[in-house]
């Protein structure tokens, strides 16, 4: 298992539960997940904080079948069977992984809309580990 | 300062399971009035869909969630048995650190209980504002048929003097001492129930009818003032039977029955049946919503709408936004199996 120590895990809240990224203060380039150096201009370390909408595009996407599944989601796919994995151009800039959420596998497509919400990812030490996943961005519609 | 719902919104999972697969499965379906419920994906659960709705709700307003001086959440479903649940919630939506958060988990009638305590905050503390969370997808054995109307839902209620879509004209509650109906004692996973229908009817019937009838004497109205009618849905059919009691008919109780396609949303019933009320009504419509819970007490709560500003994605909206799986996906997605 991909092992995140609790830890390890609480101190990455900001980005796991809210989506804070950074804005480089040299470059001005977003950065998401935070880093410590811009991995944009390779120059500065310095950034300010960002709270991202959360919103953006399927850049491209995967299905994890039988047997694909790392251990922490082995369940998951057993109970639910195969997942979408995108690749997300958020709306800032950057292009994150994340699982896609509340749709049907057969339903998500390249280039469509999406947003971050938080759902239970995995659980580990009696802990549940929430994050984002991408959900299909049609509220209203 | 009138005080009332600022802001509102529901959430629906989409996954759906019929009663005819609970009939295939176990030879009967025994939710009286349920033709189907819903579901929660494997990935969720009651702190997930309360941070959803309290963000949807905050965005119908629409008001920074920087605002919020209080947060009350309400479920039967409590991932964790100790530890601050409204914590993961305050967080996600970004609600300041410094907001009063509570927790009410211990009956169905949580909901209205927080909603209770949301609407004292507002009145209590002039510019205050309140996000009220009711979240649940309450469970229960396999082999217990108190388990076959357990659906998941969740509503969210922003509260404050502002922008107001229904004033709260009062509250009234009732509690007694009562048990051996829906209850899960200290250590125990799964919820205990006598299953005898008299007993819990008299539960029920007493707490609510004591809560509404006080209610109606404090504000001096009448049954007929209610265009709509929103009662504790254990099933679809439990709410009818207090309703003629209480002198309301059908018609009052239809726009709030939410029970018929979604199950029983414990401490979210009235609340999301409150959300369908809201969806439905007209400016100057009265709404009496009556809780529930096991142990047993009942809350009684009666709003006027004075405005018609309805948010999106509506109640009906998600309610026809929806994916069926079949029982055995159901009892995996559930947990059941170990």
């Amino acid at each position: 298992m991909a092992h995140v120590s609790v830890p390890m895990y609480w101190r990455t809240i900001p980005q796991r539960y809210k989506m804070v990224g950074q804005k480089c203060k040299k470059c001005g380039a977003v950065n998401f997940p935070p880093k410590g150096v811009c991995k944009y201009c390779n120059a500065s370390s310095e950034f300010d904080e960002l709270q991202l909408s959360g919103k953006g595009k399927v850049h491209t996407f995967v299905l994890i079948g039988a047997g694909g599944a790392p251990p922490e989601f082995a369940e998951q796919m057993k109970a639910g069977g195969s997942y979408p994995v995108a690749i997300v151009e958020l709306a800032e800039g950057p292009k994150v992984i994340g699982q896609m959420t509340d749709v049907n596998p057969k339903d998500v497509k390249m280039g469509m809309p999406v947003k971050a919400e938080l759902k239970k990812i995995y659980t580990e030490e009696g802990v549940i580990r929430y994050g984002f996943k991408f959900a299909p961005d049609q509220e209203g519609k | 300062m009138a005080t009332g719902i600022s802001g509102y919104s529901s959430y629906i999972p989409r996954l759906r399971i019929k009663k005819e697969d609970y009939a295939k499965a176990w030879g009967s379906f025994q939710a009286a009035g349920v033709s189907e419920k819903s579901v929660m994906g494997f990935d969720e659960d009651i702190l997930t869909a309360a941070s959803k709705v309290s963000r949807r709700a905050l965005e119908s307003v629409p008001l920074a969630p920087a605002k919020v001086t209080r947060f009350a959440l309400a479920s039967t479903t409590a991932p964790y048995l100790e530890k601050l649940l409204s914590g993961t919630v305050l967080v996600n939506v970004g609600m300041p650190s410094s907001t009063f958060a509570s927790d009410h988990t211990t009956s169905t009638r949580a909901g209205t209980e927080a909603f209770v305590s949301g609407i004292e905050h507002v009145k209590a503390s002039p510019g205050g504002v309140a996000v009220v969370a009711t979240a649940d997808a309450p469970r229960a054995s396999m082999w217990d048929p108190i388990e076959h109307p357990m659906g998941a839902g969740a509503a969210a209620f922003v509260l404050s003097s502002d922008n107001l879509i229904a004033e709260v004209e009062g509250y009234a509650s009732f509690a007694m001492e009562h048990f051996g109906e829906r209850f899960k004692p200290a250590g125990d996973e799964t919820l205990h129930d006598l299953n005898v229908k008299k007993f819990f009817a008299s539960s029920f019937t007493t707490c609510t009818t004591m809560a509404c009838a006080s209610l109606l004497k404090k504000l001096g109205t009448k049954p007929e003032d209610y265009a709509h009618v929103v009662i504790q849905q254990p099933d679809a059919k439990t709410p009818g039977s207090v309703a003629g009691k209480l002198m309301f008919n059908d018609a009052q109780m239809a726009s709030g029955l939410v029970s018929v396609n979604l199950g029983d949303l414990g401490a979210a019933s009235t609340t999301v049946g409150l959300v369908a009320a809201l969806d439905a009504a007209k400016v100057g419509d009265r709404i009496i919503v009556i809780s529930y819970g096991s142990g047993a007490g009942s809350d009684a709560i009666s709003l006027k709408v004075v405005s018609d500003r309805k948010p999106v994605p509506s109640f009906k909206t998600q309610l026809e936004k929806k994916e069926y799986i079949d029982y055995i996906q159901y009892v995996k997605l559930k947990g059941a199996l170990k």
